[in-house]
């Protein structure tokens, strides 16, 4: 019986989502198959401010699609001007992700979802029955609720479910690359076709950055200390990581998260490993040319900055995954491996949506944000 | 034929006191010509190609063999079929100076990828690979062709070598025909061939 | 777009089920387990946590038995092997690694143990380089001689910097032995081999044509005189390079000798053995006798095909993607009743602890730490 629902969720969400032939497909959640009722219902709420405590904030403004579905920004930036200490990463092709954030504490989209509508930082709501209230007062909604859930009672389950289902559809496979892959040999140029085959040989990446026809995401869903947060000082680390013991965190891991030192722990919040320790998930690398600053903590502000970072080997520490090691790319090699990541940003920066389409839902807006034409 | 064929057909042979008829399709079935036996004791059976035969000794005359031992003569006279039998493509036997030179071959290419395999000169940083596989072990060629999580696709033995090569041991990585790649391929499948699978453990 | 095509089904729920069950048995492995989040080890005084990394956190029994308490922990950092090939070579670094982990150690160890195959070759430069990188550890070293450190020039650069390889110390009641364990018979002489020849015939582990180790005659004589000289009920601790017993002969794995010195040590109540050699966890017991193999910093080797002592828990096979995986140092800490706890400090995996309480039970306390490693694995099988 088990076996068959999947199947079946499987297959409705098949319809809705078209993968290429052959690619596996993301883990969708039984209770929340991909249907077109809750994808439309899903990209309303994504770019509703009026989900934030102010309505200043809403999923777009971190997740922008005229930015490669990320903000441009090194960390993001919520309600009332605050700054987290996490980078945005792209919501294109998320659902392909094993586990939401940096540090892997979120096991779904569903659950990511609700995290940043009522991290402080973020889009600050007091708690969930805050943001169940604010979207339950738009009358607009119900007939989106009833069409995607049967009725229009609004959940914070409901509304989670209604966004994730919307990010799964974010799966253009329409890069240069991708058509390269297809069989168009011109698709790419030679540096580029170079910049591939270093990519999974000189270069060292493919193994952490794992690709294959089955997988095509670039990420092995594991969480790796390539040092990036450990340039800092030891001690110091350590002193936090003895609060963060003493106060019986576990709870907590969301706040953690962007406590400005403490963050940098990554993996270990959520897991207490010690081997986790300054361990962040490995991202995908599609559309990475659109999406700097790169890392966790938006550090490295261009492909060149990351690829002389991975040349020297990472940054020396304690934890240093063993993977890391000087590569002794020649700067041709660094070009190339950078040229043939940017054949990896899809046609129209992954956005296809039919602007006329989308409305910005609240009336208020932020100095400076490109807002959709309505 | 079955086991027990053969041996219905040679104690059929014995009891009819030596001779196995072979039916051809028309003409006159051709008798197989034995030698005597050497006393009363004993019974010189023949095989239906008309050529091979055994004998057996310590009968009664008359006797009718025991079935392990009628098994036993029977096996002989296949074995000594069998040997004649060891035809090459195009229907003649393998000669001596062959199979010196097909062994003789073998070794040297093995005991060239056992040079290789040992030295650090394949690399640049002085590693070779038996310091991680002493006698080719977690070597586990038998298990490929199979997705390797290094590569992350699916790889063949030599594709594992060349990575190795190129990571481990920080050298350049040798081209699929290289003769020295095939030695060292050579050398890593004989040794472990017939070495019970126990994965990732020696 | 292309037509979908319909992949195959994903065991979802296991898979969730089995995540949910990693992340709660993980940080609550032994209750003497600081990072525990559990009750317990919120009850008890937090540790200093200037002991980073993390392999560095100590070990305190919460409610033990007075003489399984800890009485001193010693370090160990082994088999270095390294080649003078620069400073950036990963021996090196590793080496220094080591170095750096068991000098962050808070407390500092009573002393840290070299265990052997400083050099590669056994040449002057490689040794020099080791000497160095092990001049930066706070706490007093022991030196302990390994194969190839000896047969380049039989010792002759090894004594000049490090002394003799065979001697005896006292330590907080403890009795502790260090043996040149790696002497084999005069196989090059005759053949006139090369010194560089001999060298390499013996760094060969797989050597069709190699001899095996033993402590050889003249060591027992000394072994003898100096344990007349020790109260029986006197905990000992003997360093050797070999492991004092029979495991694997094809790759010296083994001591000759094995069971003259083991009969040496009979007459004793408690008696360790920290061998290295093995480059791979390694836990054996016979009669009085408990042995422990070492870490390797620059390469572990794989479990042998015949004569694995049946209490050892199997560290996974390492990743060769990761030059530090298998790899790590250790700890050795004396209990009140002179028996030892052993812990291998795995790089990029989690610790691995041989309590003496695991080792008496025999397999089945063996069996304890195996399920609890089961959460550990960060890498398949094969």
């Amino acid at each position: 019986m088990q076996k068959a629902r999947s199947l079946m969720v499987s297959m409705l969400s098949a319809a809705v989502l078209q993968l290429p032939n052959g690619v596996l497909e993301p883990v969708i959640p039984e209770q929340n198959p991909v249907t077109a009722a809750r994808v439309e219902l899903g990209r309303r709420l994504y770019f509703d401010k009026r989900l934030s405590a102010d309505g200043t904030v809403s999923c777009a403004t971190c997740h922008d699609p005229l930015k490669g579905f990320a903000d441009g920004r090194p960390v993001g930036l919520g309600i009332k001007n605050q700054t987290g200490a996490r980078n945005s990463p792209t919501v294109l092709y998320t659902g392909f992700n094993e586990v939401q954030f940096w540090d892997g504490r979120a096991p779904t989209l569903e659950e990511q979802a609700k995290q940043p509508l009522i991290n402080p930082v973020e889009m600050g709501q007091p708690s969930h029955d805050a943001v169940v209230k604010a979207v339950a007062a738009v009358s607009d909604y119900a007939a989106g609720f009833t069409a995607a859930f049967g009725s229009r009672e609004v959940t914070i389950d409901r509304i989670a479910q209604a966004i994730a289902g919307f990010e799964r559809t974010l799966a253009p496979f329409a890069s240069p690359f991708d058509r390269f892959l297809a069989g168009d040999k011109q698709a790419i140029s030679d540096a580029a076709k170079r910049g591939f085959v270093l990519f999974q040989g000189k270069a060292r990446c493919v193994t952490c950055h794992e690709f294959n026809a089955s997988f095509p995401y670039f990420t092995d869903n594991k969480f790796h200390n390539i040092g990036v947060a450990m340039k800092g000082n030891f001690e110091q680390l350590a002193r936090e990581a003895q609060t963060v013991i003493g106060k019986g965190a576990e709870s907590q891991q969301a706040a953690l998260a962007h406590k400005p030192g403490v963050e940098a722990l990554g993996r270990w919040i959520v897991t207490r490993q010690p081997k986790d320790i300054g361990a962040f998930k490995t991202p995908g690398l599609r559309n990475v040319a659109l999406t700097a600053p790169y890392m966790h903590d938006g550090s490295q502000k261009t492909l060149e900055e990351v690829m002389d970072f991975y040349n020297k080997g990472g940054e020396s520490n304690p934890n240093l995954d063993g993977g890391m090691r000087p590569l002794n790319l020649t700067k041709e090699e660094i070009s190339d491996t950078i040229e043939w990541m940017r054949t990896l940003t899809d046609d129209g920066g992954g956005s296809n949506f039919d602007w006329a389409q989308l409305k910005d839902l609240s009336t208020k807006t932020r100095a400076g944000e490109i807002v959709p034409a309505p | 034929m079955t086991r027990w064929g053969r041996v219905v057909m040679i104690v059929a042979a014995i009891t009819v006191g030596g001779g196995v008829a072979v039916r051809g399709l028309s003409e006159e079935a051709p008798r197989h010509q034995l030698p005597a036996p050497a006393d009363g004791r004993s019974k010189v059976v023949g095989l239906c190609d008309g050529e091979t035969s055994v004998t057996v000794t310590g009968l009664a005359p008359g006797e009718r063999m025991a079935p392990d031992k009628a098994q036993a003569v029977a096996s002989e006279l296949m074995g000594k079929y069998d040997a004649k039998l060891q035809v090459a493509h195009g229907g003649t036997e393998h000669t001596q100076r062959e199979t010196r030179v097909w062994e003789a071959e073998l070794k040297r290419v093995v005991d060239e990828g056992y040079k290789l395999f040992h030295s650090p000169e394949i690399g640049t940083n002085g590693i070779s690979c038996d310091m991680c596989h002493p006698d080719a072990s977690i070597t586990h060629p038998e298990t490929y062709p199979k997705f390797q999580s290094q590569l992350k696709k699916v790889a063949l033995l030599r594709d594992m070598i060349n990575w190795c090569i190129e990571n481990p041991l920080e050298g350049p990585k040798l081209a699929d025909d290289d003769p020295k790649m095939r030695a060292m391929e050579a050398y890593i499948l004989s040794t472990r061939k017939g070495v019970p699978l126990d994965p990732g453990k020696h | 777009m292309p037509k979908y095509v319909l992949p195959k089904e994903r065991e979802r729920q296991e898979y969730q089920e089995a995540r949910a069950d990693l992340l709660q048995a993980l940080p609550h492995l032994s209750r003497r387990d600081f990072l525990s989040m559990s009750a317990q080890a919120a009850a008890v005084a937090t540790v200093a946590w200037k002991g980073f990394p993390p392999h560095s956190f100590q070990l305190i029994n919460v409610a033990e038995a007075k003489e399984t308490a800890p009485k001193f922990t010693i370090a160990y950092v082994s088999d270095t092997h390294i080649l003078d090939k620069g400073l950036t070579h990963r021996f090196v670094r590793a080496c220094q690694k080591a170095v750096q982990d068991v000098n962050a150690l808070e407390p500092q160890p009573d002393f840290v143990l070299f265990g052997g195959d400083l050099a590669q070759l056994g040449k002057p430069e490689e040794l020099s380089i080791g000497q160095q990188i092990l001049k930066d550890l706070k706490a007093p070293v022991r030196m302990m001689v390994g194969e190839h450190d000896w047969y380049l020039d039989m010792g002759e650069k090894w004594r000049e910097m490090f002394g003799e390889p065979t001697y005896s110390f006292e330590h907080k009641g403890v009795h502790f032995i260090v043996l040149n364990s790696v002497i084999v018979e005069d196989y090059w002489t005759e053949p006139k081999m090369t010194p560089m020849q001999r060298m390499l015939a013996m760094a060969q582990l797989d050597n069709p044509h190699g001899r095996p180790f033993t402590v050889g005659e003249a060591q027992r004589d000394w072994l003898k005189k100096d344990l007349a000289k020790v109260n029986k009920k006197t905990p000992v601790v003997v360093f050797s390079h070999s492991p004092l017993y029979k495991y694997y002969r094809p790759w010296n794995f083994w001591t000759d000798d094995a069971e003259q010195v083991q009969a040496l040590l009979a007459p004793f109540a408690t008696v360790t053995v920290i061998h290295a050699h093995t480059h791979q966890p390694l836990t054996n017991r016979f009669k009085n006798i408990t042995f422990h193999g070492v870490l390797s910093t620059a390469w572990p080797w794989p479990y042998a095909p015949k004569g694995l002592p049946e209490l050892t828990v199997q560290m996974v096979r390492a990743d060769p993607f990761n030059q530090f995986d298998g790899c790590g140092w250790g700890t050795v800490t004396a209990l009140q009743d002179g028996q030892v706890n052993k812990r291998y400090n795995l790089w990029d995996r989690n610790p691995m602890d041989v309590t003496f309480e695991q080792v008496s039970k025999g397999r089945k306390g063996m069996e304890q730490l195996a399920a609890q490693l089961k959460g550990n694995i960060s890498w398949p099988s094969y």
